[in-house]
Formats: structure tokens, sequence, C-alpha cells
């Protein structure tokens, strides 16, 4: 993972072509983060009704727009933007065709414009385009065709820029042919599997069901084919956000804290196991849907624990990584270290933030896979307080933190201000703090998420400490602050990219991990193992219950009055299924 | 060490879901803490930052160590 320190050139010297397509993909995200916040606070202070500035109607296309631009277009265009990064970083070498790098781009921009035009269509009655569908977009909700024309097109972008990044592999493979892979580009590689197969769910759904369903071209669909078809991709999207993430914690995190990577081997072990966890588990979401059997509900919760080990693991490792840093720079005593941490580096400061709230989202994590004690926030804000902790912090606040550490290195230009920066990093965690822990106490007190009139006639929600008013004027507040942190965080990116030229803005060196690869067992790097080891843990996860779904909810496209739901689904196809996965992996193993 | 303005900045930042959660905490031990007095110990945890900043800040003297 080490680069050569000193007078190596900058990345945006070495890999113009590359920098330049990074960029355009923060470009994106950026704007899209900007537009989405803007939206954020509308709806905070419009539920919370401390201001009303649009129509309670209004507020589902806002609520859409705010959910689409945040957790796809922002999310996952700074995805692209580090691993387009990361992969000429750590094969050190470019792009096999920067055309191809372009057109992957090209096609998820135009797809998230295309979405997005039929969402804000919504706000102008007489265009009739409207797609006030949420971020979850599954039927009985519809939206208008070229919303879900636009996110077809965003999701095959994907599937190329992973094709990209796949072929430079392939090209570096050539030349090395008896290398480990490097920590980066395996970190790269093994996210875009399980982008791979966690897509086929919502390909399927968008395809064969919403796109026909929408033209009119079938009256009905299943709506809880399409809601097990969303979650199937719907909770992997999680880690999705989060492996970019993951990446900058394990590879960035600890040089910033001054120190190297606790452990290359067991950072290989995360990424695989997320690749092999993140899909079988979708079902969790949906605890409460009457036609999934109890049984297959409690498989996903099972399989859902399962995923705390490698969260729990990269909280080990990123911890000892940055007490490592802190130590090399004088730190002492069993907690007098973490002063000696560089707190005045936003990037330091933005990513220590955003571990630490995703150890709280953790934990609140943990109550929404519990089946039993699901049943006491479900669909209450509590669950948005949850994931604005995750997403909303682990993700964006290490996107923006990475971004004050990584913008330089691609635009040649010096960090506007380090002040400005800090205090942008300190703004999100304390706006968080108040907006998400409000949502946490009024999902507990039973207050519905989305709706833009929380409050039921003849019924006062009732809070054990404090009062409603009390959650409603922190969740406005936090939202205003988390609004003027992304302002500031914006203002100096943009000024950061039209700064002046610095030989060396930022030191980009990576520094080896403490315990390299050469110690871990070679099948870590055998993709193709693990590849069908995750497709036949989704293919036994699924089968049978999308089998029942389909034989007890009126068939592939809905229509016929639902049945009792049964654990017999078809046997043969199921059979068939089986042995087709098993022989899949025969072919793999042998 | 030094205190610098950029640890005094996050220890704020830190003492803020504290602040938050201290009437949760106060409830285990069935006592009602009133918001009044969340803000008052709030105040004064920023009082007391400040003076030691003042002390043993950045700026402050060697003398004054």
């Amino acid at each position: 993972m080490a680069t050569a320190a000193g007078n190596e050139p900058l990345f945006v010297e070495r890999f113009p072509d590359e920098a330049a397509v990074a960029k355009a993909n923060l470009l994106v995200a950026f704007v899209a983060l900007g537009i989405g916040a803007f939206f954020g606070l509308v709806q905070a202070l419009h539920r919370t009704d401390i201001l009303r500035i649009i129509d309670s109607a209004d507020y589902y296309t806002l609520l859409t727009g705010h959910g689409v631009l945040l957790a796809i277009v922002f999310t996952i265009f700074g995805l692209a933007a580090f691993f387009h990064w990361a992969t000429a970083r750590s094969l050190d070498q470019p792009a096999v065709s920067t055309l191809f790098s372009w057109a992957w781009f090209g096609l998820m921009t135009t797809g998230s414009l295309l979405a997005s035009v039929a969402i804000l269509g919504g706000l102008v009655p007489n265009l009739g385009i409207s797609a006030d569908v949420l971020f979850t977009f599954y039927a009985p909700l519809q939206a208008h065709p070229i919303f879900y024309i636009g996110l077809a097109m965003f999701i095959v972008g994907t599937w190329l820029s992973g094709a990209d990044w796949f072929l430079s592999y392939r090209a570096w493979r050539e030349d090395n042919p008896d290398e480990r892979i490097p920590l980066q580009a395996f970190m790269v590689l093994t996210t875009m599997i399980m982008w791979y197969i966690a897509t086929v769910g919502v390909a399927v759904s968008v395809v064969f069901f919403l796109i026909p369903w929408s033209l009119g071209l079938i009256e009905s669909v299943n709506p809880l084919l399409t809601r097990t078809l969303f979650w199937f991709f719907g909770h992997p999207i999680v880690y999705f956000w989060l492996m970019p993430a993951y990446m900058m914690w394990y590879t960035v995190l600890p040089k910033l804290a001054g120190g190297r990577l606790f452990s290359d081997p067991l950072a290989r072990v995360v990424f695989l196991l997320f690749l092999l966890l993140s899909t079988p588990v979708g079902i969790h979401h949906q605890y409460l849907d009457p036609g999934i059997a109890e049984g297959f509900k409690f498989i996903a919760m099972t399989n859902t624990m399962f995923l705390l080990l490698p969260s729990l693991l990269t909280a080990f490792t990123a911890v000892a990584s940055i007490e490592h840093g802190a130590r090399q720079r004088g730190g002492e005593g069993y907690l007098r270290w973490l002063g000696a941490l560089p707190w005045r580096d936003p990037a330091f400061a933005g990513m220590a933030f955003a571990g630490l709230i995703f150890a709280a989202g953790g934990f609140s994590g943990m109550i929404n896979a519990g089946m039993n004690i699901n049943y006491l926030i479900h669909n209450s804000l509590w669950v948005p307080g949850h994931f604005h902790m995750t997403v909303g912090t682990a993700v964006a606040l290490t996107f923006m933190a990475a971004a004050y550490w990584l913008v330089p290195q691609l635009t040649g230009t010096k960090l506007y201000s380090r002040p400005i920066g800090l205090l942008q990093v300190v703004l999100w965690f304390v706006g968080m703090v108040f907006m998400s822990n409000a949502m946490h106490r009024a999902g507990l007190a039973g207050i519905p998420r989305r709706t833009a009139e929380p409050q039921y006639q003849n019924f006062d929600f009732v809070t054990p400490i404090g009062s409603i008013f009390e959650l409603r004027v922190q969740i406005a507040f936090g939202g205003l602050l988390l609004f003027l942190s992304v302002v500031l965080f914006l203002f100096n990116m943009l000024l950061t990219a039209f700064g002046e030229k610095s030989e060396r803005p930022v030191d980009e060196f990576l520094p080896a991990p403490l315990s390299g690869p050469e110690g871990s067992p070679r099948v870590l790097d055998n993709l193709g193992l693990w590849t069908g080891i995750a497709v036949v843990l989704v293919i036994l996860a699924y089968t049978l219950p999308i089998a029942g779904i389909i034989q007890n909810g009126g068939g592939l496209f809905g229509g016929g009055l639902p049945v009792p739901v049964t654990v017999f689904p078809d046997v043969e196809l199921v059979k068939t299924v089986l042995a087709g996965a098993l022989a899949a992996l025969a072919g793999v193993l042998l | 060490m030094r205190f610098t303005k950029a640890q005094a900045l996050i220890l704020i930042a830190f003492s803020i879901p504290v602040a938050i959660e201290l009437r949760t905490v106060a409830g285990f031990f069935n006592y009602d803490l009133p918001l009044i007095g969340v803000v008052v110990i709030e105040f004064l945890f920023l009082a007391l930052l400040f003076v030691l900043y003042g002390l043993y800040g950045e700026k402050s003297t060697p003398a004054a160590q």
C-alpha cells in the first residue's frame, strides 16, 4: 500500500485523466449534496412546525428529492470518485480507457438528471410528471416512467464503472501474476462484486415490473414482490455507501493520525465478510410485512447479527491504528494519547467524529435488526434517526472529511481553509447529535416517520423525559446546523478548486501497514471463490421467501387475492435453483 | 502539552451529547433534572474550559503554567 514519499509527483500529475474523472464525479456529488441538504432543512422545519414555506402535499416531493439526491446520487458519485482514485493509485496505472470512464460517468449523470427531473416535476402540477415515491420507490406508489428509466441508466452506469476498475485490475494482474492485490484495489473489487450481486434485485424490479407498470404495459404488480426485490438491494446499498468510507478509515485515517494501518489481513477479512453477508439480510427491513413467513424473518435477523462482526473488527482496527499514530506523535497513558491526535486537521477530526457517531448508529441499528424489539420502533422517527447516524454521518461526514485531503491531490491546489474545515466537521457532529438524538427519542414516543403532519387528532405523544416541543426544537436546530455545515463545506471546496496551484498541496504518502498481506493466506485474494459463496448464500436466503411471495401473493404480477402465508413454495423450483447454485460453486472450487 | 484551540473546540463538541443525555442519566437515579439545569451545567463546563484555555492554552505564557 505504501507509495514513495518525498518528491513523488502529485496524483493529478501522474494520472491527469483519472483525476479529471474523479473531480467530475465529486462535482456531481457536491451539487446533489447542496440541493439535498436544502430539501432536508425545509423538511426539518416543516414537520416540526417551526417554519412552513411549502404545502404539506409537496413535503413528499422534497422528501423523495432529499433521499434520492443524498442517499443515491451524493453517496454513489462520491464512491465513484474515491474508487477511481484508489484504483489508479494502488495499482499505479491509469484506467484502460479514459473514454470508457467518461462513458459510465455520462450514463450515471444522465440517469440522475432524468430521475431528478421526474422528482422535481412534482412541484409543478401542470407538468404531468412526478415521482413522489420516496427513496424506497417500491409499489404500490408509482412514479413517472422517466424516474425508473433514469434509475436504470444510473445502475447500468455503476455496473460499467465497476467494469472499468476490473479492467484496470486485469491489466495489472497480467504484469504482476504473483503479487497480492493491493489493499485499496482489493477493497474496490470486493465492494463492486457485492454491488453486482445486490443490484440484481433492483434491476429485476425496475426493468420487469416498475417500468412496464408505469408505462401501462402491465396492469398491476405484486407489491410485496417489488418490496422484497427492493430490500434485496436496499440493505446491501447501505454497505455500498459504507465500504468507501471504510476504505478511507483503513487506508487514510491511520496516516492522518500519524501512524500506520494495524493489519492488512484483517481489513481484507472485513471486506470479504461484507461481500458474503451484506445481501442475504434484506428481509430484516420487512419484519412487519404480513406476506413473509416468520421463519424467514428469523433467518434474516440471524444473518444480520453476523454482520456486526466486520463492524466490530473495523472498530478495533481503526482505534488500534489511531492509537498507534497518537503514540508515534508522543502520546502516552491509557487515555491521554487522545490529546496527541491531530484534531486541528479537519480530515482527521471529521473521520474520527464519523466513526464515533457510527458506533452510536450501530447500537441503534441492533434495535432495528432485533425481530421482536423492532416492533417498538418500526416506521417511527427512530429509523431516520438511525440512518442519519450511519449514512448521514459515518458516510457523509467521512466523504466530506476525506475530500479535504483528496481534493487538493486532484486539483493541485491547497485547501482554502483548514479552520473553516474544522468548524464544518464540528458543526456537523453537533447538529447530528441534536437531530438524531431527538429523532430516536421521538421514535420511542411513537411519532411516525414519512409524514408532513406527525400529529394525530385527539392524541398526544408522551415522552418519559422532557417534552415533544423540546424534541421538535432539537430536530429543527440540528437540521439548521447541518445545513450550515454543508454551506461551509461547499464554500471551502469551491474556493479550493479555484485556488492557486501549489507544488505540494498535501502529503499524499500512505505508509505500509504494520502487518502486511504477506502473512495472510492467499485464498483471501481468490475473488472467484468468495463470489461463488456469496451467490450461494443469497440463493439460500431468498429462494424460498420469493417463491412463497409469488405463489401466495397472486403471482408475479399480483392482481389476485392474497392467501394466507405458507412455507411450502414450489418445491421443484427450489430444487432446480439450489442444484444450479451448487453446480456453480463446484465449478469455482474445482 | 499545550491546550490548543482545536482541542477546545473538540471538547465542546463532545460535551453536547453528554449534556443532552444528562437528564436520562439523572432519570436512572429517579432524579428529574430540569432542562434549565442542563443548560447551567453546560454553561459551567464551557466557563471552566475557557479558564483552562486561558491558563494552559497555546497563547498562554509559560509562567502561567
